[in-house]
């Protein structure tokens, strides 16, 4: 049993990504399943914005890596036993899972935690962009955090 | 010295390709290629860009060695 990051084109299957970092010690999994919006409230305008379609790309071999430091930053940091990250790329559909972040651990408040934070960091340092496409244009997403090196 | 610049999203939408090998004189930091860029490219200025060295982030102030591979590119936006 070990950590594992990936992307793919492919559609993730979220039970076997869940199942992937569970060992014995273990009693509990936490699993982020993140997918593609319809509904986007513009922070500064407060308009919603309806999404046809998502499209992810990366910065493949950095990305990886970026993944890699955050699964070694948070077995450091809280009481965990595995982490598994699969994240999609390419064209996503409405509704499709775009990212999944299971950690497993003895006890659950630790993977709850840790899925938590991952998440906050994977958004904030992985170098993934995702554009949404709309009936009338598309953008390509800026994130809102600076990063600090 | 040459340099491989990468762009992804954004920035390869304003420069019209996702890689360029650019020749540089040496002592040439991040921040210059990005100066140099932005003038045959002016909407590049309008993005606050990140950028990442041989595949780890960097500031503007690095300096770059022949070979090095510089990308380019907006706040992360994945997840």
């Amino acid at each position: 049993m070990s950590d594992f990051t990936e992307l793919t084109t492919d559609p993730i299957d979220i039970t076997s990504v869940a199942r992937r970092v569970v060992p014995s010690e273990c009693g509990a999994t936490v699993t982020l399943d993140g997918y593609a919006r319809r509904f986007t409230k513009d922070k500064q305008t407060g308009e919603t914005r309806e999404t046809d379609y998502l499209v992810y790309e990366a910065y493949e071999p950095m990305a990886v890596r970026e993944m890699q430091k955050l699964v070694e930053q948070a077995k450091a940091e809280f009481e965990i036993s595995n982490v598994g990250i699969v994240h999609r790329l390419g064209k996503l559909e409405i509704g499709e899972t775009s990212v999944v972040i299971s950690v497993s651990a003895p006890h659950r408040r630790a993977a709850f935690t840790a899925c938590e934070w991952l998440i906050k960091e994977l958004k904030r340092t992985v170098p993934i962009w995702k554009k949404e496409v709309y009936a009338d244009g598309e953008v390509w997403v800026e994130g809102e955090s600076a990063l600090k090196p | 010295m040459k340099v491989n610049v990468l762009f992804f999203g954004v920035t390869a939408d304003i420069i019209g390709v996702r890689e360029l090998e650019l020749t540089a004189e040496e002592p040439t930091t991040a921040g210059s290629i990005i100066n140099q860029l932005s003038r045959q490219h002016p909407a590049l200025a309008n993005h606050k860009l990140l950028i990442a060295i041989n595949e780890e982030y960097a500031d503007a102030n690095t300096v770059l060695n022949d070979g090095d591979e510089l990308a380019l590119f907006t706040a992360v936006s994945g997840g």
